[in-house]
Parts: structure tokens; sequence; C-alpha cells
């Protein structure tokens, strides 16, 4: 910093205003790619590298990243899209979108001789009042199937066509409603896995009321099918192969080592032996069945005694599978074979193999109260695969935000415009130039109806003429009807925004711009970001 | 029941792929199918260890490396992310040769099918397709020519996969997308910016891919990991192994590779660059010496830290371009086949712990590699005069850097490779001389190694494991490297002579060992040297990426302790 403090005034300001029109024709460039993303016409892109893979996305977020950005002004502004992303799920295109009008906007003024200062004051008082507006218009909402169904498909209609949005928004709703168990409360989404399944001619998703792991039993004898069956999970290693790393360099002569390796095995051997005591207890005689499934290792004779016992066996299961078993199917992971006992056993009423090429997948379920699902993606290659469960993803997240904030926003522009009409009226209120940044702060707001009007294939400003007038009138709130071109009412129409979303949105748009235009603090923030 | 102890193998930044590519190369060429010739099959290696079999979407049979790699953004040139033989990618048009339709075209076809479009259509953003070496055209088309076509791969190769013989699984290669590679410039500089970007998000993904892996083993009993120390790629090596140590605690044989560069780092003038390689090795050492089983520094410079001549190591017979990547990995990627031979034989049952634990005994879990490629033999000459010859003359060049583990109390673990039986000695009848040597007695090539060593080196313990598979010097090896006197099968001519103009040297005999002796604790002095001129307050990319001063210290004191496991009174 000491360097640029340096520099003679004059020069600092030339330096200022030079970074200054950088920042705003950066943002104008990000902008530019966004555009055509934006609402349920926008474009979905296929991006192909050099070497040949193949990414598929209407994110903004993923293209951004994808574009590996350089430019600190535009790694900034990718930088605020991911923090949307990570905290509400959405938003991220038009957040872009934003940052990059509202730097237009106020180029407008500054063009004049505007001090940046005054801009950035407009646009905190217009932010301010643009959440006030946002709290009135929110609506309230009760949480039930038809409420969540609304906003997950609004989401997911921006993300994959129509057909598929809506059998995604089925699945995305039950996967919420079957592990929330009437409690109005926000789930975990880690307990909704996300599997996927690479099957040449199969495209489908659906909802699998259990849980579906991505390996099998690795003994030729185990069962591939069981039906009503006990589920053992366990943290416990059933191969001896720890012990010898422990055992380091202790024994003196190969005797010792052979009576060191037997008593380990003996070890091991008990261990098996446990689980299948338990199963003999409650298995025999009845016509129920067994499958342990291991966070930790199973070796070949640990396989072998427990096939014979018509045991299903897995290994190495993904720590979090731990959790989800146990929500999915009851009992309790195991950490030891001290003292086992029935209560510690969950159930299903089937587990089964399926085998693809060299993958294999093992399906538990028919669980009786599960608190863990799987949503199970099936899709020809990896890109189509990646692109549903982005969907997939949003579609939860927008549900989760909903039963959070038990309330939603109208969607389909009608905020921006309502917001639009409130601005500038509050402008005059104002006193003093920083009713500019006011005004460039709620022109800047239009863009999102005017990007969704330009991207159905409508007249921008005629759109916009429109939409505030019919505003103007209703005390409801309206929006652009993309099939016709027309003002909605999305209420009618049940297209409906996350209102967290909306608040990010305008409070991170407006620091962020806020900053860029205040360029000496954006390169103070530049260095610091050339983290390596 | 005997079943296959599988190894992972993992490698970490752009040189660890350099010599990763040729290990796997190395590893294929040597692949003796079913009744290949008339080796005994006993003297070979079980490439199950180190190689899995698959099954791809086309149900044709795979055999691929057990391997996670990881590297920058832009490493990949031309090849796909999930490598080539599962499909899932699209094969790139790059020229006339390419018979291939428009696999764009219908890829965006079969999407739109598919209902992944909002609007039912797709739009495309293609990047240029990256052109691809002509060694790999050649490879595509099966024309490539060993003999007598020059690919210049030294002066022309990008990145190792121009010369990368060996298919990887799509499980495989892990890119980091916000860090693209650049010749000039560390992309991802310090071991702590590498630390961190393990936890924030690198974490999960590659953990389920090496659970993957470890699913499949029988007996999994450890693992190689490879890594770049001079740069953040250090970062996200120890924090893996933190990880497997963690989830799996199975045995890890560690190689840190340097680069035979001085690399620039952001924000850096040379001295702050040269600080930051210092910091990144301290940083790295003291997490080894804690987590590792064993690790082994590699590098073809002779020293590493302000080496500002960048002076390298010279093997008789070898010459390289000191600052090449491609060449210099070679060497490195030969020694790694090699003495890795110790844990992959298919009749020894050597583990790979009882590698680590022999060589690095009693905490002395930092080793020195030495090879000598190609070992210095007549042709002609027999190994017993080749040994008998040699007077006070090493066998070995080390290639761990700063280091000379000497020629007395020295605990080591010795590969030969490549010298047929028939060369041992002379049947009796003919062995004049020969039968009054004491190694006369020697019935195998280990055997007489053995006693060479009981002989040569003082007060030492050496163990000696042998196999006919010479290291192939055939494309993609540099087969340049050799010099003009060494003949097509890698022995030395006599006085003046050289091999034939226009024909390459094909094949190499080659000795590698591993060393473990008190005077590699001098290579921990070096390091500890160079800490004097460190100041972390200057080291900008270190204070930006949250090293705090304190974790510094305790790693340096750690190195210090580290070091007192090679003071005399210790071991020998
Ligand atoms: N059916 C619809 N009709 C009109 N506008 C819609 C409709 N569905 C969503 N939108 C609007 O599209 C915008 C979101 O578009 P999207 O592509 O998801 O971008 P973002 O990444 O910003 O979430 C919101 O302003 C939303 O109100
Ligand atoms: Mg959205």
């Amino acid at each position: 910093m000491a360097s640029i403090s340096l520099l003679n005034p004059k020069a600092e300001f030339a330096r200022a205003a030079q970074a200054l029109s950088i920042n705003i024709s950066a943002a104008k460039g990000l902008q530019d790619v966004m555009r055509t993303n934006l609402g349920p016409k926008g474009t979905v892109k296929m991006l192909v590298s050099g070497g040949g893979d193949i990414k598929i996305t209407k994110d903004g977020n993923v293209l951004l990243h994808e574009m590996q950005i350089q430019h600190p002004t535009a790694s900034m502004i990718a930088r605020a899209s991911t923090a949307q992303d990570d905290s509400t799920g959405d938003g991220t295109t038009s957040t872009v979108m934003l940052i990059g009008e509202l730097l237009k906007q106020a180029d407008l003024y500054l063009c004049e001789g505007l001090h940046p200062r005054i801009m950035t004051e407009g646009f905190e008082k217009a932010r301010d009042k643009a959440l006030e507006v946002l709290e009135a218009v929110k609506v309230p909402v009760e949480i039930n199937k038809k409420t969540l169904t609304e906003v997950a498909n609004t989401s997911l209609k921006t993300k994959v066509h129509p057909a598929l949005a809506n059998l995604l928004t089925s699945v995305c709703v039950d996967a919420v409603m079957t592990i929330s168990n009437e409690k109005q409360l926000p789930v975990d989404l880690h307990m909704v896995e996300l599997m996927e399944m690479q099957h040449k001619t199969d495209t489908d998703t659906q909802l699998v009321r259990g849980l579906v792991m991505d390996h099998g039993a690795r003994h030729p004898d185990m069962p591939k099918r069981l039906e009503k069956a006990y589920i053992l999970t366990a943290n416990v290693s059933l191969e001896y192969e720890k012990a010898e790393v422990n055992s380091g360099f202790f024994y003196k002569t190969a005797v010792e080592r052979e009576a060191f390796v037997r008593a380990e095995r003996e070890f091991i051997d008990q261990r098996v032996k446990k689980v299948i005591e338990l199963k003999r207890q409650v298995c025999d005689g009845t016509d129920k069945t067994f499958v342990l499934i291991n966070q930790k290792g199973i070796d070949p004779m640990s396989l072998d005694a427990l096939a014979k016992e018509g045991i299903l066996a897995l290994r190495r299961a993904k720590r979090r599978n731990m959790e989800r078993l146990a929500l999915a199917c009851g009992g309790t992971a195991m950490n030891s074979f001290d003292d086992l006992q029935e209560e510690h056993l969950g159930y299903a009423g089937v587990v089964y193999e399926h085998v693809l090429g060299e993958n294999k997948y093992t399906f538990v379920e028919d669980c009786k109260n599960p608190m863990s699902v799987t949503i199970l993606i099936k899709g020809p290659n990896k890109h189509t695969i990646t692109q549903i469960k982005d969907a997939i993803r949003d579609g939860l997240r927008a549900i989760n935000n909903t039963i959070a904030d038990k309330a939603l926003v109208p969607g389909a522009g009608a905020f921006e415009i309502r917001a639009y009409n409130e601005l500038t009226k509050y402008k005059d209120t104002i006193k003093g130039k920083a009713r500019l940044g006011v005004q460039a702060f709620a022109d800047a707001l239009l863009v999102v109806p005017k990007t969704l009007a330009i991207n159905s294939g409508y007249d921008a400003q005629e759109t916009i003429v429109k939409l505030t007038e019919e505003d103007r009138l209703n005390p409801e709130l309206v929006g652009l009807d993309l099939s016709t071109g027309e003002p909605m009412k999305p209420v009618d129409m049940g297209v409906y925004d996350n209102y967290i979303v909306k608040k990010q949105i305008l409070n991170s748009c407006s620091i962020i711009a806020s900053n860029l235009l205040l360029v000496d603090e954006v390169m103070r923030a530049g260095m610091t970001s050339l983290k390596g | 029941m005997a079943h296959t102890r599988e190894i992972l193998t993992f490698q970490f930044g752009t040189y660890a792929n350099y010599v990763g590519a040729h290990f796997w190369n190395q590893q294929e060429a040597n692949f003796v199918y079913d009744g290949q010739g008339e080796v005994d099959e006993q003297g070979l290696p079980n490439n199950d260890i180190l190689y899995r079999e698959g099954q791809n979407d086309q149900n044709q049979s795979t055999y691929t490396p057990r391997l996670l790699s990881v590297d920058l953004a832009g490493t990949l040139a031309h090849l796909p992310l999930a490598g080539e033989l599962y499909g899932d990618f699209i094969q790139r048009k790059r020229d006339e040769l390419d018979a291939s339709g428009d696999g764009v075209e219908s890829t965006k076809k079969a999407l739109e099918a598919n209902q992944l479009s909002t609007s039912g259509k797709v739009e495309v953003r293609e990047e240029p397709p990256t052109p691809m070496s002509e060694y790999q055209r050649d490879l595509l088309m099966g024309a490539v020519n060993t003999l007598d076509r020059d690919y210049k791969l030294a002066e022309t190769c990008r990145t190792w996969a121009d010369f990368l013989y060996a298919r990887y699984h799509p499980r495989t290669l892990n890119v980091l997308h916000q860090y693209t590679s650049n010749p000039d410039l560390q992309a991802l500089g310090t071991h702590t910016a590498g630390a961190e970007l393990w936890s924030s998000s690198f974490e999960e993904d590659f953990c389920d891919r090496i659970r993957l892996y470890v699913e499949e083993c029988d007996g999994l009993q450890g693992f190689q990991l490879l890594f770049d120390i001079d740069d953040g790629f250090s970062g996200l090596a120890t924090k893996c192994l933190e990880h497997l140590n963690d989830e799996y605690s199975r045995a890890s044989f560690v190689v840190p590779l340097h680069y035979p560069r001085n690399l620039s780092y952001a924000q850096a003038d040379t001295r702050t660059s040269h600080n930051i390689r210092v910091v990144n090795a301290v940083l790295s050492y003291n997490h080894l010496s804690d987590y590792a089983t064993m690790f082994t520094p590699l590098s073809t410079l002779e020293s590493i830290w302000r080496n500002n001549t960048l002076k390298s190591r010279h093997m008789p017979g070898l010459h390289w371009q000191a600052d090449n990547l491609y060449q210099t990995s070679a060497v490195l990627g030969s020694y790694l086949d090699t003495i890795s031979l110790s844990y992959r034989m298919r009749q020894t049952p050597e583990t790979l712990l009882r590698f680590c634990d022999r060589v690095g005994v009693a905490g002395r879990k930092l080793t020195a590699a030495a090879f000598a490629l190609p070992l210095d033999m007549l042709d002609k000459q027999d190994l017993i005069e080749c040994l008998d010859q040699r007077g006070g003359k090493p066998l070995l060049t080390q290639i761990t850097p700063q280091c000379e583990p000497g020629t007395a109390h020295v605990v080591q673990s010795v590969v030969a490779r490549g010298i047929p039986v028939s060369r041992l000695k002379r049947p009796p009848e003919q062995a004049g001389e020969q039968l009054r040597m004491a190694a006369y007695n020697c019935g195998s090539i280990s055997q007489m190694l053995q006693l060479y060593y009981q002989c040569a080196y003082h007060n030492s313990l050496s163990n000696v494991i042998s196999t006919v598979l010479p290291i192939k010097t055939q494309l993609p090896f540099p087969y340049e490297l050799f010099d003009k006197n060494v003949n097509i099968d890698g022995y030395k001519l006599p006085g003046e002579a050289q091999r034939d103009a226009g024909t390459r040297v094909a094949s190499a005999p080659a000795l590698g060992a591993l060393q473990s002796s008190s005077r590699l604790g001098e290579h921990i002095d070096a390091l500890h040297a160079q800490t004097h001129r460190v100041q972390l307050a200057k080291l900008q990319s270190y204070s930006q990426a949250g090293l705090e001063r304190e974790e510094y210290e305790t790693a340096l004191e750690h190195l210090l302790e580290f070091r007192d496991n090679y003071s005399d009174s210790q071991y020998l």
C-alpha cells in the first residue's frame, strides 16, 4: 500500500479513475455472459473443454467458475455469487446481473462528475428502503405440499425442461416431507443422499425411501437379495492388517511373529463370531435375514465366515452413511462388538444388489419410518447426471429455505417492479445528490424483469412500461407472464422466489457494487485476494 | 488363502505427475503377458498390487493403476478428466486425421432430447481443442515408431500428458480448477495454502475416491505418495496423509519431489522465493516425521536450498539437461520403479511396511535414494568382474539432495535388475581368474551383491533382491539420455567404441538403493541452516495464507527433535 500512497495526488486520482472504469467494464462483461441464463427461458450452456470434457449448466455461479476468471474485479463478483450460492443455494445469476447493472447505472452519474462516495451513500439508503419493501410484500405461507411444490417447481423450471422439472419437483418435495416428519422445521439436507448411477439407456430420477450405497458384497457366495433384514451398522475392523502396523518391529523371531499373527487372527475371528452369534440368535427359526454394513474393512477370511452364515456384508461404507443408516433403518452404529444386542439392530424390508459394469450398488429399502432417504439419479453419462444433480440440490434448498422463512416472495420480476416504484417515490424525500444514487439503484433493479422479457423475446422497454403502470394500479404484485409478455399475478400462477434469496441479493449486491465504486478500497481488497 | 496385497498410489503436483507418468509407463513396458518368453514367473512383479482390473461401459476389460493424481488446471492438455477408457468425453476433432464425426453436435442433440434444457435448446461454448502431442497422436493411431522416429519430447513436451503411455481410470485424475498452471510462477505456492485448500473444498470428493479404491482391496498394505514439496501441493499431500492414517492406518512410503528448477512465487523476489521453499520443506518435514512410515526426498539436483547454479547430479553413462522436467523425471521414475520392486515381487513376502521398517529404523523415517542407470557394466563383462574391478569407485549416485550416506554404518535395501544370470560369472571350465575370487561361490545376482556390500561397506546391513527385468528405455522414455558408448542393451562399450549411429538403447540394467545412516542428519542440518535467514513476516504469501508464527516455530523445534534420531549414539 505504501507505494500507492506515495504517488502524487493527481496521478493517484488518474489511477483511481482508470481502475473504476476497468471495474465497470469487467462487471458489464460478466453481465453480458450471464444475461442469457436468467429465468425459465434462459438457455442452458454446454461447455466443451479443450480436452473434450463436457459440462452443462445454467447456473451463473458454475459458469463463472468454469470461466476461470483471473481479473480481480471479476473474481470479486464471482466470490459474491459463490457466497450467495453457499448461503441460499439460489439467485447467483441475479447477483451478477444486479452488480453489473448497479455499476452501469452509477457510471452514468459518475461521468457527469458525481463523487463515488455520494453514489454509495444513495445505494445504502436505497437498499434499506428496498428491504422494507421486501418485508412488506413477502407472503407468509403455510408449510404444506402445495406451497413446497410451487416453490420447488419455480426453481426447477429455471434449470431443466418443464417436463423433467415436474418429475424432479415431486421427488424433492417427497424427499423433504418424508424426513421432516410433520415437523415444520428445515431438515438436514445431508440426510438426503444423492446417488448417481450411470446407465447407458436409462434416464430416470426416483426417490428411494432408504439408502443406496455405491458398493456391494465382496464375496461370491453372499446373497444378492434379502428380505426382512436386520441391519447391523458398525465401525469395527474385521481385518487383521491393522495389528501388523501397530506391532511394528517388536517380534524377534519368525516363530514369535507367527504366534503374534495367529493371536491377531484369533482376535478378529472373535469379532466375526460375535456377529454370527447375534445373527443366529435373532434369525434362526424365523424368516428374518441379516446384513452387516461396516465402515471399516472386512478381510476375505471374515467375509468367508459371514458368507457361510448367509450374512450379507459390506465393507468401507461412507462415514456419513453410518448416520444415514441409523436414521433410515433405526438401530445404532456400533463402535465395538463387546456388548452386541438385538436392540442395536436396524431393519429394512428388502436389501438387494444391483450390478452395472464394474460398479455395484446396494439398495436398503422398505424402511419403517425413514428419517433419511436417497434420491437416485440415472443418466447415460456423467454430465447429464451432474446437471440433474445440481438442479435437485437447488430444488431441495428452495424447499428448505421456504420452511425456514415461512414466507415467499412473488417472482417473475414482481418484487423488483414494486421496489422500483417505491424507490422512485422515496427518492423525492431524499435531500441532496444522494437521491441520484437511489434512482440508480431503482433503475438497476429493473434488470431482472428486463432480462426475463428479453430472454422470452419481448421488448424490454415496453414490458417495463406495462409492468410499472400495472403495479401502480394494483395493491397486489404483478410480474411478467413469459408466455404472453403481459402482466400477471405471480401469486395466482404459483411463481414464487425465496425470501432469504432476495434479501441476500439486495444486501450483497449493494455492498459489492459500492466496494467496486470506491476503487481505492477495491485495490486493497484486490491485493489481499491474490492468495497463492 | 493368498490374496493380493494392494497398494494405492498418490501423485500430488505437476512434477509428481511427470515422475508418475514415467513410473507407470515403465510398469507397462515391463508387463509380461502369459506365455510370453521363458522368464521364470517367480522372478516377475505381481502387477495386481498396483493395478486393478475393471470393465468399461463397452464391457471391455481394463487394467489401470490404483492411482489418484492431483494437478493444476491446464496440465491435462488433450486428456479428458475422466481418462480415455470409459467414455464420458467428446473426442475433439484436432485435424484431418480424426475420422470421428462431430461429437459436439451429437452430444448437444442427446441433451436436448433428454429434457436437460429449459427451453429445449442448448447453447454450445467450445474451447478450441488442445493440441495433441505428436507422440500421443501416433499412439492413438497405433503408429508409434520407437526405432527411428524422433518426437523431440525433451524439447516439445509441455506436460506429462504429452508422453503418458499408461491409461488411467476415471477416478484417477483431479484438477484444481481455481489454479491454472503457469510455467513461470507457482500457482499454488505455499504449504499453508495447500493445506487450507484440502479442508475447504477438496477433501470430501477426494476422500470418497480413496474409499472407493480401498473398498476394492482385499488386503490393502499401504500407500505410495509422491508430491511436489516446493509448492502448495505439499500441504495438500500432508493433509491427505493425515487422513490416510486416521482412516486406514497403513504403511506409507512418501516421496517428496523437488523441481529441478528454481520457480518463482507470487509477490516474491528470488530471495523470498528461496525462503518460501525452505518454509515449505520445514512444514512438510514436520508432518512427515509424524505421519509417514518412511519418506525419501528425490531430486536430480545436488542441493535444493539456494542452489542458484542448479548444479545437477551426474550418473555415469547418462546425461540430461539439468532443468528438463521430462528427462529428469524419467530418471526419478525409473528409480521408483526399481526400488518399489522390493515390495512388488511375486515370490518375496516382503510387505510395504517391512520395506519401510527395514531401512527407516529407530525413528529414522527420512531415508536416502541412490541409483545407477545404467549399471556401470562393460559389454561382455560378468558381474563378478565388474564388482571386482571397481575398487573404491561407488556403484551408485545419490538422488536425494544434500545427502551422502557414506559407506559405513549404512542400512540399505538394494534392487538389482536386468542382469541375466548368465552374466553372473563364467561356468567353471571357462572361469579362469574368477575361480579365485570369493564371490565365485555366489549362486545368484543378489547373493553376489550382498557379498560385495559386506566387503565394500563397513559395518552395514544390506538386503539385496534382483529381477531379470531391465529398465525399458524405448519411447516414451528419453532414450537420448544415454551416452554414445552405451550399447543397445545398456552395457558400456570398451575403449572408444560407440554404438551404431541411429540405434537407440532399448533397455538397461540398473541398480537402486534406499539407504539410511547417521549422516542423513546432514540433510536436515542443511535445511535447518537455511531457516536462519527466513523472516516469516516478510513472506507475504505465507502471512496471507494464514500461517501463524507459533506453528512455524513448533515445526522448527520438531525438526530438531527429529534430527536427534540421527545422532550417532542412536543406531549402528
Ligand atoms: N415461471 C416464471 N415466470 C417468470 N419468471 C420466473 C418464473 N420462474 C422463475 N422466474 C424468475 O426467474 C428468476 C430466477 O432465474 P434463475 O435462472 O433461477 O436465476 P438465479 O440464478 O438468479 O436464481 C427470478 O427472478 C424468478 O422470479
Ligand atoms: Mg434460481
